[in-house]
C-alpha cells in the first residue's frame, strides 16, 4: 500500500521496531503521532483481566492521534505493540499543531468530539470485555 | 440497503426537510426538545450537526433488536458528527433522545463543509482514518455484547427451574425496592430503584432514567447497593453496570448489573434467598 503523499511530507523520521517493542506505553508521556508505513501493529489496554488487544492497525493507519485534539498534556492512554517487524513514520506534530489551531471553532468541536467518541469506544470495549465469563 | 438519493438533487435531506441546495447557507437554529423525546433515529437519513446547549441527551444503538445506552451527552459536545464526517452518506448510526428537557442548537452541513474543504490533507487522513476506526469498534462493542447476552441467556436456561442441581445460580425474577448510589460518592447520596431479578452474579434494576441526571449511569459504572431480599434482612453490594436498556415505561431503564463485591454473610443471605 502507498502512503498518501500529504502525510509523507508530515513525516520527520522513520523507525524499526522488533516484533513484541513498544512503540509507545500506556500511562506514559509523549505527544509524537505515528503513522504506521509497514507492518502491523496491536493497541492494547491494561484491564482486570491483563492487557486485552483492543484492534489491530496496518500501513497507513495513525497512531497515538489521539493527543492532538485534546487540550494539555495528556498522557498515552492505550500501549502500541510491534506485531512483527514495523516501521512507522514519526509525523511533524508541531506543524500538526499549528494546522490543528487554525481551524475553525465548530470544525474544532466535530473534530473533537470523535475523537471522544474514538476514546470512550476503546474504555467500552474494556468495561464489556472485563464483565464477560 | 442505501437508497437512491440521485434523483433528488439539488436538493439535501435536512432531518426530514427537503432543502434546495442552491439555498443561502441556514444561519444556525435553536431547537428545544421535551424530555424522552426522539432527537435522531439510527437507520434514519439526515445530516444535521447538533451542538447542546443546555440538557442531556442519550445515545443508543440497536444490539440484536435490544436498544443499549452507549453514552449520556452533556452541554457543549456534539452529535451527529459522524454522518457529516463519513459525506452525509450514511444513515445515523445511533439513536439520540432526550433524557431532560434540553435545547440544541442545529448546524446546516454547508455551514460547516466549507470550513472542512480548507482542512490540510493530512489532517483529513487522521480524522478518515479515526472514523473508520469508531465504526468498527462501534460494531466489535455491539457485537461482544449481543454475544455475551447469547451466553448469559443460554445459562439462564440452563440452570433452568428450582428442580435442576444448578438451582443456586438461577436468575430469580423479583420485585424488590432498592437504594443505591455511585461508589464513590457522598453517603448522603440515595437514589433509588426495583431490583427485577437477582442471580448469585448479578442482577437487573429498574431505575428512572432521571437518576442518570446527575449521576452518570453508563456500562462501567460501580455503584454500592442495598436491598432487604427478605424483611429485616438488609445486603449490601457493589456491582457495575454491564448493560442499559430501555424500561417498561419511557421514563424507565433496566440496568444489568455484575456483582463486584458481597460480604460472605450478604453472599449467604442471597444463597438463601435464591433457594427459597
Amino acid at each position: 500500500m502507498t502512503i498518501d503523499s500529504a502525510i509523507m511530507d508530515y513525516v520527520v523520521s522513520e523507525e524499526n521496531f522488533p516484533d513484541k517493542a513498544f512503540v509507545f506505553k500506556e500511562g506514559g508521556s509523549g505527544d509524537w503521532i505515528y503513522v504506521i508505513l509497514e507492518g502491523r501493529v496491536k493497541i492494547k489496554k491494561q484491564t482486570s483481566k491483563g492487557l486485552l488487544t483492543i484492534e489491530a492497525l496496518g500501513e497507513g493507519d495513525f497512531i497515538g492521534e489521539i493527543a492532538l485534539f485534546k487540550e494539555g498534556k495528556v498522557s498515552r492512554f492505550t500501549s502500541a505493540i510491534a506485531d512483527g517487524p514495523v516501521l512507522v513514520g514519526t509525523l511533524d506534530t508541531e506543524q500538526l499543531t499549528r494546522d490543528w489551531e487554525k481551524q475553525s471553532p465548530r470544525i474544532k468541536k466535530l473534530i473533537s468530539s470523535l475523537m471522544l467518541n474514538l476514546e470512550d469506544a476503546i474504555q467500552k470495549m474494556v468495561s464489556v470485555v472485563e464483565t464477560s465469563k | 440497503m442505501n437508497p437512491d438519493l440521485s434523483a433528488l438533487k439539488p436538493f439535501l435531506l435536512f432531518d426530514g426537510i427537503w432543502m434546495k441546495t442552491e439555498a443561502k447557507i441556514p444561519s444556525p437554529v435553536r431547537l428545544n426538545f421535551s424530555k424522552d423525546e426522539l432527537i435522531i433515529k439510527e437507520g434514519d437519513y439526515g445530516i444535521a450537526v447538533y451542538e447542546i446547549i443546555s440538557g442531556k441527551v442519550g445515545v443508543y444503538i440497536d444490539s440484536g433488536g435490544t436498544e443499549v445506552m452507549v453514552a449520556t451527552l452533556n452541554p457543549g459536545m456534539i452529535i451527529g458528527e459522524m454522518t457529516f464526517l463519513a459525506g452525509n452518506t450514511n444513515p445515523r448510526s445511533a439513536t439520540v433522545r432526550a433524557i431532560e428537557d434540553c435545547s440544541l442548537e442545529s448546524w446546516h452541513p454547508r455551514m460547516l463543509a466549507s470550513d472542512y474543504k480548507q482542512i490540510p490533507r493530512a489532517l483529513r487522513h487522521i480524522v478518515d482514518r479515526s472514523l473508520k476506526r469508531l465504526v468498527r469498534m462501534n460494531k466489535k462493542i455491539s457485537g461482544i455484547s449481543l454475544q455475551q447476552r447469547k451466553v448469559e441467556e443460554n445459562q439462564a436456561r440452563k440452570s433452568g427451574g428450582p428442580s435442576t442441581e444448578r438451582r443456586s445460580s438461577y436468575r430469580k425474577e423479583c420485585n424488590i425496592g432498592c437504594a443505591y448510589r455511585p461508589k464513590n460518592s457522598p453517603k448522603e447520596v440515595q437514589l433509588l430503584g426495583r431490583v427485577r431479578d437477582i442471580s448469585k452474579n448479578g442482577l437487573q434494576m429498574v431505575v428512572k432514567t432521571s437518576n442518570s441526571l446527575k449521576y452518570s449511569h453508563v456500562p462501567g459504572d460501580e455503584f454500592l447497593i442495598i436491598t432487604n431480599l427478605t424483611p429485616g434482612q438488609e445486603v449490601k453490594m457493589t456491582a457495575k453496570i454491564v448493560n442499559l436498556r430501555k424500561g417498561p415505561t419511557p421514563a424507565s431503564t433496566i440496568m444489568g448489573m455484575s456483582f463486584l463485591h458481597m460480604t460472605h454473610e450478604d453472599q449467604k443471605r442471597l444463597g438463601f434467598f435464591l433457594l427459597r
